[in-house]
């Protein structure tokens, strides 16, 4: 579903990417992880078109996407979320949910800001996360958890197919970690595409079927969480920084 | 209830009949030029709002556009007679032609950046007419025919009237305009590019578009304001129609009153302008007049940030907020 | 348009670098202010108004030397530069997205107050040396202008020597390249915000003398030189010093070849233009640095 080929991105001198490839496959969970500094959301932020590539190039079903704008790759059907939760802090949790659109033409532009079928599907989802009652709430008035939640039900307001989650175990207790988990393996039962940056092992091993490492922007390695685990490369990578691989 | 039904509604009603009556009502000349000016005034700030307040893109060039009207009515009226209370409203879209193409190049930056960058139009804007006199007669500014219809000169005592109304229409419109942006999705999208503009596109808005947009329709309302009033004085002067100050006002009247909400500018507006009237008739000059509208800046930037209209609503929302605990316990 | 002799035309060059030189002098205070606290200071050509001021009533009332009258006018405006920065930029919440605006407020509430007390005549300063002309080969050199870039050149020197010799400019180094990271090493970046305006509004009071040897003004003349030292800033790089320079002698001479080929009228144009498609095209300018978009 998702290509990258030979994606290099280099900042004045360093290499954060570097010759990288990849494949997410329709329909998986697929787990992209390497120590700090590998290059992991340089790529999402490349993939999602907030930086130009330096060459290289990303297919999306078969569609090349490196050259267009962030809210064109959100059309085509790929949502984000960001490793530092970003909302419309004072809006309402409700308006947060009712700002991302898949499809405008000039008349939805200008049409009704709030409309009773959208309406209706945000409070679903809100459903679906846990939030419904906070629905007249500003957003900064959250708890990180929630606000954590709000991002990622927000995202799939406007449908995606492909799916990136940058860290969504961040800085989150146990209980929100499992809640993650079950909604990203419900979704993925229903059709959804993951691809998803996070350091808690955990995570990684249980819900992904394919895993990506990354170590100072190049691939060092790739497949089943088993191999991944027991890949001397991997544990170099990571034993040689100063990250803790999450229990 | 009786409260809410008794607030918006209601006072809505009201001031337009106190607009709609004022120049029968009131005979004086010069209040009812000051109320032309006023209802100018918030025009002006209120499309300002649209880019300035929704989206949070401060342009402090917006007054190229007036000229820009003023200038395209003026010479369409000496050249080919087209009266400015038809050809304004037509003219503008020229104008919004323009601001959609510098708009396209210039909403590139962000920020402060984007604020010199309007500067920087302003005064090529004002560079360009002074420099080019066989169309725009250089600094020494072109002039109308006076204020009349069909052949016929208006009276001074009537004078006023029409420019009342017409101008009274014109604010209607830019409110209307206004208005419905902020029910839309459109509004909403430019609300999300004020708060995080990266989000924004991250979730599918197409920030530049939606810029682009409130760029241009901001513009257009500037270029009907400007056309009317360069029919409305006669005369419009390059050094003075073309410059920063102008721009500032706009902005200051809509961060007094109350930047991104749908009144403020026009509150800001029916305080400022009859202010900077009073200060001009008492104390004469222009300088007087920069001195306060500066101060009067600086002091809601740095202790009312928010404007009028939100601190007050705020506050009423704490009030009730205070209130509602204490009936609790 | 008329094509200059070579002769005119290297003499308009000479002067565009000896005015270029000046420009730089006014803008040095300009970019190092932005480096430091990100802050467009849009007061600057009122700041440079107010010390062509009092270099000229000095001038009126004791008969001081306009160079001589520095030693008066810059610790004056330094203090001010400093009061405006601990008392009033301090105070904002967002100084990047709110300055332009507050010292935009800063600057008319200026020009009000100069033009209120001093009118609306345009002054100018006129040593008994102001009509004296060095003669250099062929070439015609104005001795104010050289004086003007003389004394251009020693200010940027000792500004240079403060940044790269002294603690407070090694800290002011320090805060441009990396505000959080100085913090940590122990700098108080509001002290050094508030030294780095106020040394930022001294240069102004020299930037100011000079105008008032070279240039006639009055209190509205402050939006033609902001104008012109905001395109500096912007070509050179914000932040940049040796970029300001570079940019204020670029600017010079094309400004002076302008004003030859085309007309005096259309030379303005140069810097807005300058302005205009820099901030549009190469927002770093010259040999400023790119700053990365968030994502």
């Amino acid at each position: 579903m998702l290509s990258v080929q030979n994606i290099s991105k280099a900042f004045g001198g360093i290499n954060a990417v570097d010759e990288c490839s990849l494949e997410v496959k329709k329909g998986s969970v697929t787990g992209l992880i390497g120590p700090n500094g590998s290059g992991k959301t340089t790529l999402f932020n490349i993939i999602t078109g907030f930086y130009p590539t330096d060459s290289g190039e990303i297919r999306f079903n078969n569609h090349p996407i490196q050259k267009l704008l962030p809210s064109q790759i959100c059309h085509r059907g790929i949502g984000r979320t960001f490793q530092i939760t970003r909302l419309f802090w004072k809006m309402t949790v409700l308006e947060n949910m009712i700002v991302p659109v898949r499809h405008t033409g000039w008349r939805t532009l200008f049409s009704q800001g709030v409309k009773k079928h959208e309406e209706e599907r945000a409070m679903e989802l809100l459903d679906m996360v846990g939030l419904t009652k906070f629905r007249d709430e500003e957003a900064q008035k959250m708890s990180f958890g929630q606000q954590k939640l709000l991002e990622f039900a927000a995202i799939l307001m406007s449908d995606p197919e492909l799916i990136l989650l940058d860290e969504p175990a961040g800085g989150v207790n146990p209980v929100m970690i499992e809640k993650i988990m079950t909604l990203v393996e419900d979704l993925n039962q229903q059709g959804k595409t993951f691809l998803v940056v996070e350091h808690n092992m955990r995570l990684v091993m249980e819900l992904c079927q394919h895993i990506v490492v990354l170590d100072h922007g190049q691939k060092i390695a790739e497949g089943k969480p088993a191999a991944i685990q027991n890949n001397p490369l991997v544990l170099e990578a990571y034993l040689g920084s100063e990250h803790h691989a999450g229990a | 209830m009786k409260r809410i039904l008794f607030s918006s509604r209601f006072w809505l009603v009201m001031v337009s009949i106190v607009l709609l009556a004022y120049p029968i009502a009131q005979h004086s000349q010069y209040y009812q030029h000051v109320m032309i000016m006023t209802m100018m005034a918030a025009v002006l700030s209120s499309s300002w709002n649209i880019l300035g307040g929704y989206a949070g893109y401060t342009s402090l060039g917006h007054a190229a556009f007036f000229g820009l009207g003023g200038y395209l009515v003026a010479l369409a009226h000496n050249h080919y007679g087209w009266h400015p209370f038809v050809s304004a409203w037509f003219l503008a879209i020229i104008v919004m032609g323009v601001a959609l193409i510098l708009g396209w190049i210039s909403l590139r930056t962000q920020g402060s950046a984007f604020v010199v960058v309007t500067i920087a139009m302003v005064f090529i804007f004002r560079l360009v007419a002074l420099n080019l006199p066989n169309i725009t007669n250089g600094a020494r500014g072109l002039t109308q025919p006076r204020p009349g219809w069909g052949g016929v000169q208006w009276s001074p005592e009537f004078i006023m009237v029409p420019f009342h109304y017409i101008m009274l229409a014109l604010l209607c419109l830019t409110i209307f305009v206004s208005w419905r942006i902020r029910q839309s999705k459109f509004g909403l999208g430019l609300i999300a590019i004020r708060e995080d503009e990266g989000k924004a596109e991250a979730v599918g808005i197409n920030t530049m578009l939606y810029k682009v947009l409130a760029f241009g329709i901001s513009a257009y309302f500037m270029g009907v304001a400007g056309g009317i009033y360069s029919y409305f004085f006669t005369y419009i002067d390059p050094q003075f129609i073309f410059n920063v100050f102008t721009g500032v006002t706009m902005v200051l009247i809509a961060l007094l009153g109350g930047r991104g909400t749908l009144w403020g500018p026009v509150l800001g507006a029916f305080i400022m302008e009859p202010l900077g009237n009073w200060l001009v008739g008492a104390f004469g000059g222009t300088q007087i007049h920069l001195t306060i509208f500066g101060g009067i800046l600086l002091g809601v930037m740095l202790f009312m940030p928010l404007g009028i209209l939100p601190t007050i609503t705020n506050e009423i929302k704490r009030r009730a907020k205070v209130r509602a605990v204490q009936v609790q316990s | 348009m008329s094509i200059p002799s070579s002769h005119l035309l290297i003499q308009t060059i000479i002067l565009g670098l000896l005015v270029g030189g000046v420009y730089a002098l006014m803008s040095s205070g300009l970019t190092l202010i932005f480096g430091v606290m990100r802050v467009i200071n849009v007061a600057h050509g009122a700041f440079l108004i107010l010390g062509a001021y009092l270099t000229y009533w000095l001038f009126q009332l004791t008969g001081l030397d306009p160079i001589l009258s520095i030693v008066l006018t810059a610790p004056v405006l330094f203090l001010i530069g400093w009061g405006v920065q601990r008392y009033v930029l301090s105070r904002l919440e967002n100084p990047e997205k709110s300055s332009v605006l507050v010292t935009f407020a800063l600057a008319i509430t200026m020009e009000g107050l100069m033009g209120t007390f001093w009118k609306t005549t345009m002054r100018s300063v006129k040593a008994e040396y102001a009509s004296e002309v060095i003669k250099f080969m062929t070439y015609r050199i104005p001795l104010t202008r050289l004086i003007g870039f003389g004394a251009a050149l020693l200010v940027l020197l000792i500004l240079y020597l403060i940044l790269q010799h002294t603690n407070l400019g090694r800290a002011i180094r320090a805060t441009i390249q990396n505000p959080s990271a100085a913090e940590l090493v122990g700098v108080n970046i509001q002290v050094v915000s508030a030294m780095t305006f106020g040394i930022g509004i001294a240069t102004a009071a020299v930037g100011g003398s000079l105008l008032s040897m070279i240039y006639s003004f009055n209190a509205s003349s402050q939006t033609d030189w902001i104008t012109r030292v905001l395109s500096v800033i912007v070509l050179g790089g914000m932040g940049s010093l040796p970029g300001a320079f570079i940019a204020a002698i670029i600017l010079g001479v094309m400004e002076q070849l302008t004003a030859v080929t085309v007309t005096l009228y259309w030379s303005p144009i140069v810097f807005y233009l300058f302005l205009f498609l820099t901030l549009i095209f190469r927002p770093q300018g010259l040999m400023g640095e790119i700053v990365r978009e968030k994502a």
